[in-house]
């Protein structure tokens, strides 16, 4: 091979190199690092004692509390959380892998502009979602159907999205984007000798995709759909309001409902189990998802051609776009501007008690942009630890970090109001246990970021700066956090950017007059005042498009 | 035990006689400055009336199982009679906010609590989460709505209603009782509020005081079987009803008259008039002053402004409630009470089983 | 002068399995070039790395200079022995270009004098024009050089390297390696070099140590190594030696491709293995002989015949590139070295 020569694009090494490299990794390093496990140690402390909390209660509540919800609610509860679960994950799955295929695979007609499309509703909030929605398609009320009924002169049945099919419906709309984007970098790292061979073998195109293309990305998908999953698991306002009930929904109308917090500890014991399960599932299938790397033979796998078929596929994907980005946007704009020419809804929309919008706007913004500064920080010593020394305890602590991941934000903000109260009474009532319940929710993206920054800088090169004369501490301030700095920073904007959209634990962790946008689009939503919500959700999307359109432009499809 | 006792003896019988008696003004008891003016002034009279002498500043936290839009418009009020102080409000669900007074005990958060009914505060004063503070204008209130400790004091009456709209029904099949609500012709044309709400909370409580709980379960379950549309709050039930996507919704009677304001077709009914028939059921907003509160000057004087007449004419103007305040006139259009049988609750002794009530609704998986 | 001195050093991975490093014992003179080779996981790299400090011994002593790098209750870390280290990967930061990479290690110095070393490294290796330059828009040999230069900079009293030319093109290998080479002696550098090419070993050692399965197998010159290979393992792993058996006789050693009279010294009747390499056998056509031909390898300059002999041992020997035998031709193989071959008592 004749590659010495020709400069190199970045980050391309061969594949010899870097298992010459991870073997050396791999060796251990005879001095442990005691103060970086004992950092990473604490990190994984603070993460993981509401979480001990939380089960401890539920273990130790009552008999009766938990007799009761057996009898009553478990099992349905079970079963509606599991059911809308697949639903969501199998929906969210062929949405995003298909309509990544038409925009990696295929010759679709404006394939960069549907790049964007599908990736946007990313911005938005499912709950936000599901109000536009709603308020679109509410059975007799709805604004379709209304307008169908004064076009055609008679009532028309529109599908309601109430109940199940219609919050599968929102979710799977607003969800699938996380599996466009991973599906969308693996389709585009295949290589076209991987179909080449298939052809010459014998296996025609369609047959090819699902014998070789398919299983490639199945490690990609399988990360995907569990994303997915985890983060229905946690779904609280959409559920909430298209009424369909699942943990979450149910565990936060036990904290409204009764005087004793048990039952709710009971719920939320149950839940965590459940999100452990399939985090434990999440992070088995985590090693394997690695994109195929870019080697120097690598050309791109050739375009397929729709012929006949692009009418239906720009039909289909026009159709997503339409619903799950464009709908949204649309609505929440003509309600904003019908909020702000009518001055009395106007004059609510600003206010709240002595609170204006600046300030809710500045509570989201002050407290996202906190929590993504501490969960970054917070994440490196554990991301170092895990990577440059690799052990079992190491594999531990970093696991324990991703246990926020399966914590709804409903059972963090119990475990915090429970703990917090008795412990730090202080801080209960600031807008830090806020930020506090966003770091422990969303830390484990942060480590998952730090960690794959790391692992893009070879440790020769820090070796390089000890030889050079460098301390530890210098060489990695000098040379390793310069080069894994871009992706701490899309660590933290991926944490800012789920930040500003949380919502159960904000709605009951916030103190008096301590409004984020998020909840105050919930609580003038959910007293059906919608189009006084809209400008407050329209902003919040728009400046969750910031962080999002960062993240993106890291992408390859996006360049 | 027996002050709770005395207490609803004591609703009992005004409630008694305001059913009986004509609708007339009571007579108003010597005026204290703090009924009287309704201009600008009344700053200097209200302060007149205080107990503390502080200026009125600083940050004020308000709890309220009031939802927001409904509280708001008080608050600003407020705010222009005293400028000083800033409202920190945190609104939600009765329970919710109850829950988070009991948790915040040793730690005090809040300064006042306004809730929709009268079950809550009185289970919480009985936890001794509020402190007495009694205004001058709590005399000329009915007595059995302030509380003997003067732990809370009452603010307005509401009434359980039938709202319809009157495009989808004629008047001839208009239900007259709140078991009409079960017969099969209504299947699917119904709705009502869910188990997260206060007032339909409380008239669960109410009706398993009154009717036992084999009944009410009865009621609940017959609600269910008739396919009846429960939302989280009132305002989007009459919207529905407004809109014509349901013929009736059970709500609160002001819910009738906000939804008629904004011109939909609709109508209302005040349910079981008849004899050996339930009653209309009603219930009060109260407010209370929480212990270990930050401010409390400033928050006794949002009480005092509640009672007063400017503060009680909000809430007879901006939301067609009935003021406790005796002299303050209802809105146009709205009934008076007295017109009507009302049921008798026991408020105390419905205070003390709150916990059977969820059990109910859970029970019966009321959504 | 000595600028390295290794004593016993002992070093072991996992416990339970074996010692990456056992018993290593070796001394770098000022100015010398010392290789350690052998093939891959034979502990010369983990040697490399206990030297710069990256790695902990589990026992023995290295001396730099006078100084104590490690020793019993004794560790210097890295940034502290003043070595220069070259890496296999080259290991450029990619975030600083080429200037400052080569000025990486001379911090502290006072900024005319890191100006002037920079330039005359820059000038050393070829890349005047390339200072300005990032890691990335570099070629593979560039970037090592690059990389020779950083090490070099500040001057170390001792350069390690790691196997700093296997990610390059052949031709461009020999080109750097001769390069490498001289600039090195120019600078009369003390290096420790490791490849686990033999070629490269005895072009670039003035002195080579032999490694295999964590141990030191001979330390000496290349000739040495070579032709007086200490053990088996370094007369097969140098030349790529077969060995035949044979038996001491009073005037020499009889094997089947013919007696070999090199006095040797062990009783008669012993067993012995002889290293036989590609230029010690010599044969010609013969009907009756005791060998095939059962491979031919062209490689330019000549032809490397694969000889099965009868007894079924396969050895190889080489004739000039115009003389091509064909496969399955019966040949007399000969033994026919010219000088003394590496002898070792018969292994059982």
């Amino acid at each position: 091979m004749n590659r010495s020569d020709a400069p190199m694009p970045p980050a391309l090494v061969s594949p010899l190199q870097r298992l010459r490299a991870a073997s050396n990794r791999l060796t251990t390093r005879s001095a442990f690092p005691v103060l970086l496990a004992g950092l990473a140690g604490l990190v994984a402390l603070f993460l993981a004692v509401p979480v001990v909390y939380i089960i401890l209660r539920a273990v130790g509540a009552d008999g009766e509390a938990w007799q009761r919800l057996l009898q009553a609610r478990l099992w349905k509860l079970l079963g509606n959380t599991l059911l809308l679960m697949l639903a969501v994950t199998g929906g969210a799955l062929v949405t995003g892998a298909s309509m990544a295929w038409l925009t990696e695979r295929s010759d679709l007609p404006g394939r960069k502009y549907f790049r964007w499309m599908f990736a946007l509703p990313l911005a938005i909030p499912a709950y936000i979602g599901g109000i536009v929605h709603l308020a679109l398609l509410r059975p007799r009320g709805g604004m379709l159907p209304r307008l169908l009924e004064n076009l055609l002169g008679q009532p028309v049945y529109t599908p309601s999205p109430l109940g199940f099919w219609g919050a599968a419906f929102i979710l799977i709309l607003f969800t699938f984007p996380y599996v466009y984007l991973l599906s969308g970098a693996a389709f585009r790292s295949q290589h076209a000798s991987l179909e080449e061979a298939a052809r010459m073998l014998g296996y025609r195109p369609l047959r090819t995709f699902f014998s070789v293309a398919l299983p490639a990305m199945r490690p990609g998908l399988l990360a995907g759909a569990l994303l997915v999953a985890l983060d229905i698991l946690a779904e609280y306002g959409t559920v909430a309001l298209l009424r369909y009930e699942t943990f979450s929904s149910a565990i936060f109308v036990q904290l409204s409902g009764r005087y004793d917090r048990s039952a709710a500890a009971v719920l939320s014991g149950v839940l965590v189990g459940l999100a452990v399960i399939i985090l434990w599932a999440e992070l088995r299938s985590q090693g394997r998802a690695r994109f195929t790397q870019m080697e120097s033979s690598w050309r791109p796998a050739p375009t397929i051609r729709l012929g006949k078929w692009r009418i239906p596929a720009l039909l289909v994907a026009g159709g997503v776009a339409f619903t799950s980005l464009l709908v949204p946007v649309g609505v929440l704009t003509t309600w904003s501007i019908q909020a702000v020419l009518d001055p009395e809804t106007l004059r609510s929309v600003l206010h709240s008690g002595s609170m204006g919008f600046s300030n809710f706007a500045w509570n989201s913004l002050w407290t996202s942009f906190l929590a993504a500064l501490l969960a970054i920080t917070l994440s490196v010593p554990v991301a170092l630890f895990s990577v440059r020394h690799p052990s079992r305890i190491s594999r531990f602590i970093a696991r324990v970090c991703q246990v926020g991941y399966a914590i709804p934000g409903v059972v963090i903000a119990l475990s915090l109001v429970l703990l917090v109260n008795r412990a730090l009474p202080f801080l209960y009532a600031t807008p830090l246990i806020v930020v506090i319940a966003y770091v422990l929710r969303h830390v484990p993206q942060a480590v998952r970021a730090s960690e794959a920054a790391l692992n893009q800088v070879s440790p020769t090169l820090e070796e390089a700066a000890r030889v050079s004369g460098r301390t530890p501490v210098q060489a990695f301030v000098q040379v390793t956090f310069p080069l894994i700095l871009p992706g701490l920073l899309a660590g933290g904007a991926l944490v800012f950017l789920t930040s500003l959209k949380e919502l159960p634990a904000t709605l009951l962790l916030r103190p008096a007059g301590f409004d984020t946008l998020a909840v105050r689009v919930w609580v003038w939503a959910s007293d059906g005042f919608y189009v006084q919500a809209a400008p407050a959700a329209l902003f919040l999307v728009l400046i969750s498009a910031v962080p999002l359109s960062f993240l993106l432009r890291r992408e390859q499809i996006f360049k | 035990m027996s002050l709770p006792r005395i207490a609803s003896l004591l609703f009992i019988l005004v409630l008694l006689l305001t059913a009986c008696t004509p609708a007339s003004p009571a007579t108003p008891e010597v005026p204290t400055a703090a009924a009287l003016p309704e201009s600008t002034d009344v700053p200097t009279d209200v302060a007149a009336t205080e107990t503390v002498d502080q200026p009125i500043s600083g940050k004020l936290v308000i709890y309220s199982g009031r939802s927001e839009p409904l509280i708001q418009p008080v608050i600003d009020a407020f705010k222009a009679e005293y400028p000083e102080v800033e409202v920190l409000l945190k609104a939600g669900s009765n329970s919710e906010i109850a829950n988070a007074l009991i948790e915040e005990q040793a730690n005090t958060q809040a300064d006042l609590f306004i809730t929709t009914e009268l079950f809550t505060v009185q289970s919480l004063a009985q936890q001794g989460i509020f402190q007495p503070y009694r205004p001058a204008a709590a005399d000329q209130l009915p007595p059995e709505f302030v509380d003997p400790n003067n732990n809370w004091i009452g603010l307005t009456l509401r009434a359980r209603v039938i709202m319809y709209n009157t495009d989808l029904v004629v008047p001839e099949d208009l239900p007259t009782s709140i078991f009409d609500l079960t017969d099969p012709k209504w299947k699917g044309k119904i709705a009502a509020a869910g188990s997260t709400n206060g007032s339909m909370q409380a008239q669960i409580a109410a009706m398993r005081q009154l009717l036992g709980e084999e009944e009410t379960e009865a009621w609940l379950q017959g609600l269910l079987d008739n396919e009846v549309t429960f939302f989280g709050g009132h305002t989007d039930v009459r919207k529905a009803v407004g809109a014509g996507e349901f013929a009736l919704g059970l709500v609160n009677h002001y819910y009738y008259h906000l939804q008629l304001a904004e011109g939909s077709k609709v109508g209302v009914i005040y349910p079981d008039q008849g004899d050996g028939q339930l009653g209309l059921i009603t219930n009060t907003t109260a407010v209370a002053v929480v212990k270990g509160a930050q401010n409390v000057s400033a928050a006794q004087a949002f009480v005092d402004f509640l009672v007063s007449e400017q503060g009680q004419k909000l809430f007879a103007e901006q939301n067609y409630e009935y003021p406790l305040l005796p002299g303050v006139p209802l809105r146009d259009g709205v009934q008076p009470l007295e017109s009507f049988r009302l049921a008798e609750v026991n408020v105390a002794e419905a205070a003390l089983d709150s916990d059977a009530t969820f059990d109910l609704m859970e029970k019966l998986e009321l959504p | 002068m000595i600028a390295l001195d290794v004593r016993h050093l002992s070093k072991r991975f996992y416990s339970g399995q074996n010692p990456a490093v056992f018993d290593v014992s070796f001394t770098v003179q000022q100015g010398e070039i010392l290789v350690l080779v052998g093939p891959s996981g034979c502990g010369k790299t983990t040697t490399l790395r206990l030297i710069a400090g990256l790695e902990r011994p589990d026992a023995g002593e290295i001396y730099l200079g006078r100084q104590i790098a490690a020793a019993q209750g004794t560790f210097l870390p890295p940034e502290q022995r003043g070595i220069g280290m070259v890496f296999q990967d080259h290991a450029l930061f990619p975030h600083l270009n080429v200037y400052d990479n080569i000025a990486f290690g001379l911090r502290g110095k006072p900024s005319a004098e890191i100006r002037q070393t920079v330039r005359e490294l820059l000038n050393m290796v070829g890349l005047e024009p390339l200072a300005k330059r990032f890691p990335h828009a570099l070629s593979g040999g560039e970037r090592q050089r690059v990389a020779l230069a950083r090490a070099l900079a500040p001057h170390p009293v001792l350069v390690l390297m790691d196997e700093p030319f296997s990610s390059l093109d052949t031709d461009l290998r020999l080109e750097m390696r001769e390069q490498v080479r001289s600039l090195l002696k120019a600078m009369n550098a003390s290096v420790v070099f490791v490849t686990h090419d033999q070629e490269e070993a005895l072009y670039m050692g003035d002195r080579l140590a032999v490694f295999q399965k964590g141990r030191l197998e001979q330390l000496g010159t290349p000739e040495q190594v070579f032709q007086n290979s200490a053990t088996r393992f370094v007369a097969e792993f140098m030349g790529n030696s077969a060995f035949l058996s044979g038996e001491v006789i009073p005037g020499g050693i009889q094997t089947e491709v013919g007696l070999l009279s090199q006095p040797v010294d062990l009783p008669t009747g012993s067993q012995v293995e002889l290293a036989v390499r590609v230029d010690d056998l010599d044969f010609y056509p013969d009907p009756a002989g005791n060998a095939v031909i059962v491979e031919r390898i062209f490689r330019g300059v000549q032809n490397v015949y694969r000889l099965r002999l009868d007894s079924g041992l396969t050895l190889q020997a080489f004739k000039e590139h115009i003389t091509m035998l064909p496969v399955g031709q019966r040949i007399q193989a000969k033994l026919n070295p010219g000088h003394p071959l590496n002898v070792f008592p018969a292994s059982h």
